[in-house]
């Protein structure tokens, strides 16, 4: 079943389109990556989905209705700019976003307490919000976006501005919820993040979707059918070799492009039955990161 | 609907548990008393002492009854007035000395009467200060007196006949209402209706600040994205000015309930306190109907206000037109509304938007306006809420999203049309 369906949305500020008629369909389980330059529409497009922003055309539908105000109960949301009321103490903050997602005020309390738990700050319950530092501060925000159990999860940019140890018991608990049957929507553009989390990825430019699809497929589409080669001996022969497109040599290592017809492992074959002593062989996949670049740019 | 009452609750409890809060409510009774009372005391205080006047009668019309004139004694049983006579003949000659006795404190007047004061009716009042104004008026009056007399049988008049016959005439006020008079009570009701429009006044301005401040902290907190992801901008928006203004309510519920104690108490002591406080109960229910009258409209246009702002001064600056909705309104009650509560101009204001609130208050505190004009300035005023919240949720809407600039009027135009 779809989780989420967004149908044609466009939104333009005066004279200025933000979004232009972007459509994805999304099924229910998937971790699902909203790339894109900044300023592209990641943005607008997160908050018209959770109808933040009306679209001027379009439509969005959630688990197949068409969105409404009731449907806020069941998304967590964390905008990219984050913001807790400063002189509200922790404790009292998460249950009023909890009770905002529609939880008793018990609930939502001993709820809430059980996620400061689980990321150690129990011992500031008490405190106020604006004795926390930054990332303390993300940490609860990141708890109230998903302490009601909603069935999607919106985020974006999760990652900014976490350290390193945060940012891995974030994806820890992403992946967590994944496996518990909650959707995900993420926007980054931290390419090596999304490549090992997502399932699928919609890369949006000027407001307009430029690639989507499973991240496998993206990758393999992408491919540039290159391998790197490591040797002592006569190479020559290689940049040769009638399956070679285009090479790059430097005596000891050489960088290859082949047909797009042939296979790396064609070339495995040949290198050895020839007299080469070969110390590192390796396929290079394009990186997300490098398709980006080259599909921004090529715009 | 749970999520407008998950705002105000959020609203109250953070705002109504504050010291700040707490404090202030407490207190603001005795600082409102104290701003009455205080300024009556200083004045008595500075009353009760005994005046040194010299003068000299160039007439030798007064000089005989100027002791009678003034034979005034303090509360402590000495005289208000000590009076030592100036020969007419060495006045001009000691005038010098005399005045510099006065700039020395040796005395705290000198009266000149002049020979021809029958006619021209003007005595000079010589001292380093003007005086106390109560002081002044009683000379004033008692001379007037004597002069008149002598002025009555220099034209052959009877002056105790002439008295009979200019007796005064007083009006007396009795305000008729609910089948019962209250005598005396008007003046009571100008000065708790001015104290009533005094608090309109303070809590109007106060609490819409408090509404506006709260939308601009959501707003450069950058919290209002996460709420807008649980609820939308028009429960936000009526959340907050439902939270403050139950804030304003729950303020007014304990002066009310201090108050009670406090009558209650000195009923019980000293009941003679309460001779000069009557407030009829209704009174306190058109304060408490016009202040949500008023404060939906005020606190509506607060709320745009805040949205549209990124800072402080921006706040500061796109309020100020609201703050003069309040100050006018005010202004034009205390005055005209009190003059002429029944005049055309106060019938109209009673009914507009903005001005009714405080006009129609004390219209109804001090007069009874026909039943028609009450109701069609509350449907009027109620479809001004309406029109005004709807409008405000609008800019409300667009405005929390925006950083940045200053809007512009014809882009807060246009953002109204934005779906």
């Amino acid at each position: 079943m779809n989780a989420l369906v967004v149908e044609n949305i466009s939104k333009t500020y005066d004279d200025f389109q933000a979004v232009k008629s972007v459509s994805f369909e999304l099924q229910e389980g998937k971790l699902f990556g909203l790339l894109g330059p900044n300023g592209a529409g990641k943005t607008t497009t997160m908050r018209m989905i959770m109808n933040i922003i009306v679209p001027d055309s379009g439509n969005i539908y959630l688990f197949g209705e068409k969105f409404n105000e009731l449907h806020k109960n069941q998304v967590g949301y964390l905008p990219e700019e984050r913001g807790l009321y400063p002189k509200m103490k922790l404790m009292d903050h998460l249950q009023f976003l909890g009770e905002m997602k529609g939880m008793s005020p018990k609930d939502a309390k001993t709820i809430g307490l059980r996620w400061m738990d689980r990321f150690g700050m129990l011992d500031r319950a008490k405190r106020k919000v604006s004795e926390l530092s930054k990332g303390l501060q993300q940490k609860i925000q990141f708890i109230s976006t998903i302490m009601h159990e909603p069935k999607l999860i919106i985020m974006d940019e999760p990652f900014s501005g976490l350290d390193p140890v945060n940012a891995k018991f974030l994806k820890d608990i992403l992946l967590e919820l994944k496996a518990s049957g909650t959707t995900i929507i993420l926007s980054t553009h931290l390419m090596d993040q999304a490549e090992k989390l997502c399932d699928e990825i919609c890369l949006i430019s000027n407001g307009q979707i430029v690639l989507q699809g499973d991240i496998k497929k993206v990758k393999k589409d992408h491919s540039l059918n290159n391998v790197i080669v490591e040797y002592s001996g006569n190479g020559d022969f290689i940049k040769s070799l009638p399956m070679v497109k285009t090479s790059d040599d430097y005596g000891n290592y050489i960088d290859v492009q082949l047909h797009d017809d042939r296979s790396p492992g064609e070339l495995f074959k040949e290198l050895a039955s020839a007299d080469l002593d070969v110390r590192r062989f390796e396929a290079t996949e394009a990186s997300l990161n490098q398709i980006f670049i080259d599909i921004v740019e090529k715009k | 609907m749970n999520k407008i009452l998950t705002i105000i609750k959020r609203e109250f409890m953070t705002k109504f548990f504050t010291k700040g809060f707490l404090i202030g409510t407490l207190l603001s009774p005795f600082i409102m008393l104290g701003l009455i009372f205080f300024p009556a005391l200083l004045g008595d205080i500075d009353q009760e002492r005994t005046n040194h006047f010299h003068f000299v009668d160039q007439s030798g019309t007064l000089a005989s009854q100027m002791n009678t004139l003034f034979n005034d004694t303090l509360s402590d049983g000495s005289p208000e007035f000590q009076l030592t006579e100036i020969s007419p003949a060495t006045f001009a000659s000691d005038r010098q000395r005399l005045e510099t006795a006065l700039e020395e404190d040796a005395m705290d007047a000198i009266l000149v009467i002049p020979e021809n004061v029958l006619s021209n009716g003007k005595i000079d009042f010589l001292a380093t200060s003007v005086g106390g104004l109560s002081v002044l008026g009683k000379m004033e009056g008692r001379f007037q007196e004597a002069i008149n007399k002598i002025r009555l049988q220099d034209a052959g008049l009877d002056p105790d006949n002439v008295e009979k016959l200019t007796a005064n005439v007083d009006i007396n006020t009795l305000k008729v209402g609910g089948g019962e008079q209250s005598e005396d009570a008007f003046d009571q009701q100008m000065i708790m209706a001015v104290v009533f429009l005094f608090f309109l006044y303070m809590s109007s301005i106060l609490y819409g600040n408090s509404v506006m401040r709260g939308v601009l902290e959501e707003k450069t907190s950058r919290i209002i994205e996460v709420l807008l992801s649980s609820s939308n901008s028009f429960q936000l928006m009526m959340g907050k000015i439902f939270g403050v203004g139950s804030l304003g309510l729950a303020q007014y519920l304990v002066w009310m309930v201090v108050g009670g104690l406090g009558f209650f108490i000195a009923g019980s002591t000293a009941p003679s306190l309460l001779n000069n406080i009557s407030v009829e109960p209704i009174v306190f229910l058109y304060f408490i109907l016009f202040y949500m009258i008023g404060f939906f409209q005020y606190s509506s246009l607060y709320a745009a206000a805040g949205a549209m702002s990124n800072t402080q001064e921006d706040a500061q600056g796109l309020s100020t037109p609201v703050t003069f909705l309040i100050i006018i309104p005010f202004l034009l009650s205390l005055t005209l509304g009190m003059q002429n509560p029944d005049g055309t101009i106060s019938t109209i204001l009673s009914i507009l938007p903005f001005f009714a609130p405080m006009v129609m208050f004390v219209r109804m505190a001090l007069v009874d306006p026909p039943m028609i004009e009450i109701v069609l300035s509350l449907v009027v005023n109620v479809a001004a809420i309406i029109f005004f919240i709807w409008l405000c949720a609008k800019i409300y809407r667009v405005g929390v999203l925006m950083y940045g600039k200053r809007p512009t009027v014809p882009e807060m135009i246009k953002w109204l049309r934005y779906r």
